[in-house]
Formats: structure tokens, C-alpha cells, sequence
């Protein structure tokens, strides 16, 4: 069957009123969180690992994908009215989109944004259905040490691009990679760094490493250095977009999907980075040049549809290869092999009502989140009112409920706080935490591809680079660890 | 290898020890994983490399890894402190308060299968609430009990999710 075929079939099973009810439920989520400050849809989705066991899988999937999509347009609404992003990936949002909204043009940025969001996440999600058959198709061939080359290309590309330090990425990138280390070798079954601790043998959970790095770190972080100032959000007011508002949205939207797009689906791409670029398009092809920098609406369609376009990307490689290449598809990725899924083209062979319900639910979602945050922003904006205090003490009483909830164990807690730690020291000196999470679930499967890779070959590493694919990606990885350097030696040299 | 040349370093050099300790976590880290593994035996694997062929690798990277995140920071690289809306990296760090919160977490952690959720919970909530500066006691309070005895009645009776009666079993 073809993928339109799949995909009817993929509304058949998104259209249930059960998955129509899970696909709300994850958009409501995902917009809270994108709101609310100190919490993501990362450590949403992995709070709700433990919970969501008892659901079927397509249910789940559907919820989460609406959650990563939520997040995207939530986090719109906080740049706005409070010049403060929700995401990082809306950070270039607050740039012109807080100087509308003071400018008492509030209504039409965050129209704008919602409007933008969600023609980017349409036609992404479009594009999605082509691409990601296409790359199954493509990885049918591929052998473990592909796998394994694909992983270090994810492992290099975000080290070197999150983090403004080569060093520092890497170095989170190695704190994760250690801890995901622990536990007995799927392989032999020996116990590795346990410190004879038998809690230890299964490994630390995702959940736990997830909820502590992300909420327990960002509250003993916030706890380090609150800021005293009452935050200070911009009335909405009623009006519309007007005839020009929409004609200097549209060609912003277009553009920005197809930047948020293709390099949401590279390794370490992100939704920052083409954020940052639609941003610079929209500012040089600009023929209201003056107002950039004073609240052009330009600024705030071309990024807003980059980050949701990349959403779609991330898909692409998390659904077909089994890359995540962000944090939220990393903790997605640990949610399929909880449920005994392997990403992937067998994904596709065997459980094609899962994949193709949750990218037509993506769809459903996106309208749903339309509604949602266009006629509704001023009501989310009133959460940003939360008193500080109550706001992370609730957010560590549910991560203290998550972790709890995985195996009813005080030890997990006190895990949870050690990790906690960590994630605070990583923030208070500049370790992006993204890495680190890749490196703990990508991690495990790296070391079966190449075992098995080198297994195949006889224990002859030369194997690693004989395939042309490997090797191009090897090689792209060692450009991603280089070109920093370069780049600093050239600029020195200047 | 980041970052600022060694000549352009601040009129004063702020304390950079905390963040060598950490450089020099990662490059232990790297030795312990290495030393942490080097007991583990390699049975049951004639084909193909053993379990600790990995670790070597990874504890191989972290000690690299390590060492240049030592000398970057002894050469004056600093990492930006995170920022976020309720981040004022403007004022120093509040130990007070990340001891608060730590120490109410860790013994919420050793009483909640005693005390059980509702009273941990509580508890958990209102302390850190109350450590991160809440005022009105009497609200925190309130609104402790109300999340606490809301949070167990959803995820237990309305979930399935086992979470901890303790004091209050059976009465609820």
C-alpha cells in the first residue's frame, strides 16, 4: 500500500474517540508546559512513561507527538507577552514578537505565531509522510556499523552545535554516556558499574535520569538564584491581523518551514538553529527594514514556523532510523523501547497502525492547538501569574512522583536528587543538558551496532569505515568535532 | 580549546575552583569507569569484543575529554550559566536556599513510605514552597494538602499508579 493508503488508514485509527481524547489531552499538555517556565516537553513526556504504561501504544505515541507539538506553540505565547521564551527554541520569538505586543499589537504577533504554527506543522507533517518512507527505504540497506556511524554522527553533531563550547558538549555528552553505561551488558549479562548497589543492575531508568537532569536541576538552579522581579505580561487586547499583517506573514511562514524542516531532521539540528536563520532571511529580504529590532511581524511568522516545521523533522529520523535528535525525541525514543518497539523500517513492517495513526494525529493535533492558543492565548498567559515558589515546588513534587511511580523505590528519589545535582552543576556552568540525554539512550544502542558490527567483521575495525555510508557519516562527524576548531583558529588568526 | 584567549581574562578573575571541580569530575569519572570495569569478565563472548570493550572506549573519551575541559577552564574558559525567565544571574548564588530545597527532597525521599504520600507530599511541597521564598504560610498550606491529596486520589483510584498510603492507609 502507498503511504496515502497508510495514512487513511492512520486517520481510521486517530479518529477514535479514545485517541481523539489522548491527542487533546497531549496538545493541552504540551501548550501548558510550553508556557510554564522550568518545565519542557522532554521531561513531560517523561514523566508520563511511567504512566502511561496501561495505555496502547498508539494512544500513547498520539499524546506525546501532541505534547512536542504543544510545547512548539506554547512556548510562542510566553516570548510574547513576556519577552521571557518558554523554550529555547522560541527565544528569537521574544525578539520582535514582545516589541509588537508593546507596541499594543500583542493580538496580531501571537495570531501570527498560531496562524504560522500551524501552516508550517501541516505542511512539515505533509512532508513528513514522503520522507520518512523514503528513508526507511534507504535504511533497509543498512548494516550495524551504519547504525553505529549514525549514532556518533548524532553524538558529535549536538555536542558541537548546543553548546557555544565544543568541550563543554562533549563533556555532557560523556557524563551521559557513562551513566548509560550502568547496569548488566544486554549482551552477556555482566553487571557494569553498579557499585553492588542491586537497584543498580537494570540500569538507572530513563525516567529518572530525564525528570532529575531537566526538573530537579532547573529547581535547585532556579532555588540558586531567583529572580525577585514580578514578571510583567503584555494585555492582549482584541484586535485582528489585519490585510497587511497577513501579507507579510504568508511568504515568512513558507520560508520558515522550509528551514525548520529539513534541518530538524539532521542530527543536532534542533529547532534553534533554524530559528536563528529564518530570523536573519526575514531580516535581510525585509522591505519594512526599519522595523526589525522596533516589532516586525516577519520576525515573529518566519521562526515561529521554523520551530514547529522542525518538530516534523525530528520525526523523520526518530521514526525511520530510530535517531533522535533532540532531547524530546531521545526520551520518545525511550518510550518505544519501553513498549518493546524498535523504531526503524520493521517499525514500519509491523506496526504501521501506531506509526501512521500518530503522524495523522499530528494533523488532528495542529488543528486542534490552533483553536487552542488563538482565541485562548490571554488564558494561558494568566498561568504565567503562578507564584515562583508554588510553581517549582509543584514541579518537584511531580517529578518526585514520576520517579517514585517507576518502581515504588526511595532509592530512585535519592538517585533522582544525585542526578538532580548534576543537571544543577551542568546549568550553573554552561553543560547543555541535550547531550547528555542523547548520550544515555543512544549510548546502549551504539555499543550493540558496533559489537555487532565488529562481530561480523571478525574483529577487524576496518570494517567501521568499509561501507561508503559509514564512512561518510564518520567523516561528517569528524568535520562537526573539527570545524569548531578551525573556525576559532581562522578567527584568531584574523 | 574554547573560548577566550588566556590574555583577554577579566580585570578580576572570578573564582573559577567550582568549575574545575567539576572539569575534574568528568576526568575521574573517565578513570572510574575504566577502573570500574576492569574486574568485570569477559565470559560467554569468543566472537566479537567482550563488555568491556565499550566502557574502555567511553572512559577513554572522558579522560580526553576531560583533561581539555581542565585546561580550558586553567586558561580562563568559562561555561555561560544557563538562562531562563526566573534565572537573575545577576546576583549571587543563594546557597541557603539549594540547601533548603536538597535537604527537604532528600528526606522526603527517606519518609515517604512511612509517613505515606499524602503527609510526604504535603510536606514536600510546602517546604520547598516555603524555601524558594512563598509567603502567606496559611495559603502554601492550603494549597499543599489540596495538590498532595489531589495528586494521590487522581493517579491512585483514577490510574491505577501504586503510590505509598503509609500513616493514612486505609483511611483514605
Amino acid at each position: 500500500m502507498d503511504s496515502f493508503g497508510l495514512l487513511m488508514d492512520g486517520f481510521a485509527t486517530a479518529l477514535t474517540p479514545q485517541n481523539l481524547l489522548y491527542a487533546l489531552l497531549g496538545v493541552t499538555l504540551g501548550t501548558l508546559v510550553g508556557v510554564l517556565p522550568g518545565i519542557g516537553p522532554a521531561m513531560t513526556v517523561a514523566l508520563l512513561l511511567p504512566i502511561t504504561f496501561t495505555v496502547p501504544p498508539a494512544s500513547a505515541f498520539i499524546m506525546f507527538a501532541g505534547i512536542y507539538y504543544g510545547g512548539m506553540y506554547g512556548g510562542s505565547t510566553t516570548s510574547i507577552l513576556l519577552n521571557t521564551p518558554g523554550e529555547s527554541s522560541s527565544m528569537i520569538t521574544a525578539l520582535e514578537g514582545n516589541k509588537m505586543a508593546r507596541r499594543g499589537r500583542a493580538a496580531q504577533a501571537l495570531a501570527t505565531a498560531a496562524i504560522g504554527s500551524f501552516v508550517a506543522g501541516t505542511i512539515a507533517t505533509a512532508l513528513l509522510v514522503v520522507a520518512a518512507p523514503a528513508v526507511v527505504d534507504l535504511a533497509i540497506s543498512f548494516g550495524p556499523e551504519d547504525y553505529f556511524a549514525l549514532a556518533v554522527l548524532a553524538f558529535t553533531m549536538c555536542s558541537a552545535v548546543l553548546s557555544r563550547s565544543l568541550v563543554r558538549g562533549l563533556a555532557s555528552l560523556g557524563l551521559g554516556l557513562a551513566i548509560g553505561l550502568v547496569g548488566i551488558d544486554q549482551q552477556t549479562g555482566q553487571a557494569r558499574l553498579t557499585l553492588g548497589i542491586p537497584q543498580l543492575l537494570d540500569g538507572i531508568d530513563v525516567v529518572i535520569i530525564a525528570v532529575g537532569l531537566f526538573a530537579v536541576g532547573e529547581a535547585l538552579y532556579v532555588a540558586s538564584r531567583l529572580g525577585h522581579s514580578t514578571p510583567d505580561v503584555v494585555p492582549v487586547g482584541r484586535a485582528w491581523m489585519g490585510r497587511a499583517d497577513w501579507s507579510r506573514s504568508w511568504r515568512p511562514w513558507l520560508r520558515g518551514t522550509a528551514l525548520g524542516f529539513p534541518i530538524g531532521a539532521l542530527p543536532g539540528g534542533g529547532a534553534e538553529i533554524p530559528t536563528f536563520l529564518s530570523y536573519a532571511v526575514e531580516k535581510r529580504l525585509t522591505r519594512h527594514k526599519d522595523e526589525f529590532g522596533k516589532g516586525a511581524i516577519e520576525g515573529v511568522a518566519g521562526p515561529e514556523a521554523a520551530n514547529n516545521a522542525s518538530a516534523a523533522g525530528t520525526l523523520v529520523p526518530l521514526l525511520s532510523l530510530g535517531l533522535p535528535t533532540s532531547a524530546t525525541a531521545a526520551i520518545m525514543l525511550a518510550a518505544f523501547q519501553q513498549y518493546g518497539l524498535q523504531p526503524g523500517p520493521q517499525l514500519f513492517d509491523h506496526n504501521p497502525a501506531l506509526v501512521w495513526g500518530m503522524v495523522a494525529s499530528l494533523f488532528v493535533g495542529n488543528l486542534m492547538l490552533l483553536i487552542l492558543n488563538l482565541p485562548l492565548a490571554s488564558t494561558w498567559a494568566r498561568l504565567l501569574r503562578i507564584p515562583r515558589p508554588y510553581l517549582y515546588a509543584g514541579i518537584v513534587l511531580f517529578a518526585a512522583l514520576g520517579c517514585y511511580a517507576v518502581n515504588n523505590s526511595w532509592v530512585d528519589l535519592v538517585i533522582l536528587f544525585a542526578l538532580g545535582l548534576l543537571g544543577f552543576a551542568m546549568r550553573r556552568f554552561g553543560l547543555p543538558i541535550a547531550p547528555a540525554v542523547i548520550g544515555v539512550i543512544l549510548g546502549p544502542m551504539a555499543e550493540i551496532q558496533l559489537r555487532r558490527a565488529l562481530a561480523i567483521g571478525g574483529g577487524d575495525v576496518t570494517v567501521l569505515v568499509t561501507s561508503p555510508i559509514a564512512a561518510a557519516l564518520l567523516g561528517l562527524s569528524a568535520v562537526a568535532l573539527l570545524a569548531p576548531l578551525a573556525r576559532r583558529r581562522f578567527s584568531s588568526r584574523a | 580549546m574554547t573560548e577566550a584567549d588566556p590574555g583577554d581574562a577579566a580585570p578580576a578573575p572570578p573564582d573559577r575552583r567550582p568549575e574545575l571541580v567539576l572539569a575534574a569530575l568528568v576526568l575521574g569519572l573517565g578513570v572510574f569507569v575504566i577502573a570500574g570495569t576492569a574486574d568485570v569478565a569477559a565470559a560467554g563472548s569468543t566472537v566479537g569484543l567482550g563488555p568491556r570493550f565499550f566502557p574502555l572506549l567511553v572512559g577513554a573519551a572522558l579522560i580526553v575529554i576531560g583533561v581539555c575541559y581542565v585546561v580550558d577552564v586553567l586558561r580562563g574558559g568559562r561555561g555561560d550559566p544557563e538562562e531562563s525567565e526566573d534565572i537573575d544571574t545577576s546576583v549571587p548564588s543563594d546557597w541557603r536556599a539549594v540547601v533548603l530545597v536538597g535537604g527537604i527532597f532528600l528526606a522526603f525521599a527517606v519518609l515517604v513510605d512511612l509517613l505515606g504520600w499524602i503527609i510526604a507530599g504535603a510536606l514536600l511541597f510546602g517546604g520547598v514552597a516555603w524555601a524558594l521564598g512563598a509567603r502567606r504560610p496559611a495559603r502554601t498550606a492550603a494549597v499543599a494538602v489540596v495538590l498532595s491529596i489531589s495528586t494521590y486520589l487522581i493517579f491512585v483510584k483514577g490510574l491505577g499508579v501504586t503510590l505509598p498510603g503509609g500513616l493514612l492507609e486505609g483511611v483514605i
